[in-house]
């Protein structure tokens, strides 16, 4: 009864084998058993956002996912998305436009942003707009953010 | 969260056993409901059964009509080529559901299941009158999504049953459809009012063929408006008589005032956007 469950996962491409119990959420694990704590929790009820990563290439909100169902998953990050000492482009473009100021949005902001770019190159305003509307901000007014994805756009380009 | 068993079974026939061998066991689909219910304590398993082990429970298959696995993802129901294609109306109302962070996660079948007279599958599916395929502990039962329904976050499902496909029908790829889902949010809300219409109309005339048209929100179940409906059908579409219709499914809703809204405010919204929504697909240049 209520046993802890095996677990593999890939975590920012480094594997893990772990045990958890079934009603350990992947953001907890994410943050108090990997000590990934960039991923953020916020609301805990997957309104906000601020937990989002990406599981085998689509974006969640990990408060609502339990560990135990993202067993054999590729997970990303946000501590996964540099490039050696280089940030990466789409992290570039949040710092350059200004669109971080407390920062507790910013990784799902970025993370979110990254699998709108894998999806569409090059999106329109509509498109961002409603890709972002599970991240919330209530710091920048969203303008600086909006800049930021324009800015990460050309600098992948 | 309080602890509980997780099973993920291989197959239908053992994720039915699991549901009988269990006690108090719940399903789990995407789970964009249930762990939100079991934060809170407002359900409290004592076992998990994941359905995202079975193969071939999340796919979309078409053959004139629609079958789509009761584990489909909403955004892979928002971003089918081929729904947007033949039934654009259940892309654009899986598009107003949460975020794409809970579109990826919850699925068709688990918006049903979970009962919410404001699910926004409830509503545009009932529309399209569409079937639900059960596997049972005994086969497969089949029934209308008209009869699933009982009450608020309640349905028919027996403790040895599990949603198995939703079928469209294929008739309903003559139809124009509309969903409009109001708030005061645009998104990560659910609907104050949520209507769905599929028409069937002559265009040059105005004639209605056939129409159909659901209501959620606004009742203990997503409901149908069955009297606008008969007062539409085989007739052209007047502006009076759409204006009778549009009463007449205001008179069919029975919403409760909470903090979303007051039951008169919803009931003017019933009024106006079944107008609004018949008036939109005559008017729509580019049909969905």
């Amino acid at each position: 009864m209520e046993s802890k469950h095996r677990i593999q996962i890939t975590v920012n491409e480094e594997e893990h084998d772990l045990l958890v119990h079934p009603n350990r959420t992947l953001l907890d694990l994410l943050r108090y058993d990997l000590g990934l704590t960039g991923t953020k929790e916020g609301c805990d009820e997957g309104d906000c956002g601020a937990c989002t990563v990406i599981v085998n290439g689509k974006v969640m909100t990990s408060c609502l996912v339990l560990a135990v169902e993202v067993d054999g998953a590729a997970i990303t990050t946000i501590e996964g998305l540099h490039q050696g000492d280089e940030l990466h482009p789409i992290q570039q473009a949040f710092v350059d436009s200004g669109a971080v100021q407390c920062g507790f949005c910013t990784p799902g902001m970025i993370l979110t942003t990254k699998a709108l770019l894998d999806e569409i190159s090059d999106p329109s305003e509509d498109e961002i707009k409603h890709y972002l509307e599970g991240n919330l901000c209530r710091c920048t007014g969203y303008t600086k953010i909006l800049d930021a994805v324009n800015n990460a756009v050309q600098l992948l380009k | 969260m309080k602890r509980f068993d997780y099973i993920r079974p291989g197959n239908m026939a053992d994720a039915i056993a699991a549901l009988q061998a269990n006690d108090e066991p719940y399903l789990l689909a995407g789970g964009t409901d249930l762990l939100i219910g079991m934060k809170t304590n407002a359900v409290k398993p004592k076992c998990l059964i994941d359905l995202k082990g079975i193969p071939g429970i999340d796919c979309i298959e078409y053959d004139n009509g629609f079958k789509l696995g009761a584990l489909t993802t909403v955004r892979d129901v928002e971003v089918s080529p081929l729904i947007r294609e033949k039934i654009p109306a259940l892309s654009e109302a899986a598009a107003t559901l949460g975020s794409i962070q809970i579109r990826n996660r919850a699925t068709i079948g688990g918006n049903l299941c979970h009962g919410s007279p404001a699910a926004d599958m409830a509503a545009i599916l009932l529309a399209m009158n569409c079937e639900l395929q059960m596997a049972t502990g005994n086969g497969a039962k089949t029934m209308g999504l008209d009869q699933f329904f009982t009450g608020p976050n309640s349905t028919v499902l027996n403790r040895n049953e599990v949603l198995a496909q939703i079928i469209i029908p294929k008739e309903i790829g003559q139809f124009k459809g509309i969903y409009l889902k109001h708030g005061p949010r645009k998104a990560m809300d659910i609907g104050i009012v949520n209507i769905a219409i599929l028409l069937d109309a002559d265009v040059s005339s105005g004639f209605c063929n056939q129409i159909m048209i659901a209501l959620g929100a606004v009742a203990p179940r997503p409901i149908r408006a069955k009297k606008a409906e008969a007062l539409l059908n085989a007739n052209r579409l007047t502006p009076e008589l759409i204006q009778e219709a549009a009463e007449a499914a205001s008179d069919e809703a029975t919403p409760i005032s909470d903090f979303r809204a007051s039951a008169g405010y919803r009931k003017d919204l019933v009024k106006n956007l079944v107008a609004k929504g018949i008036d939109q697909i005559l008017n729509s240049k580019d049909p969905s």
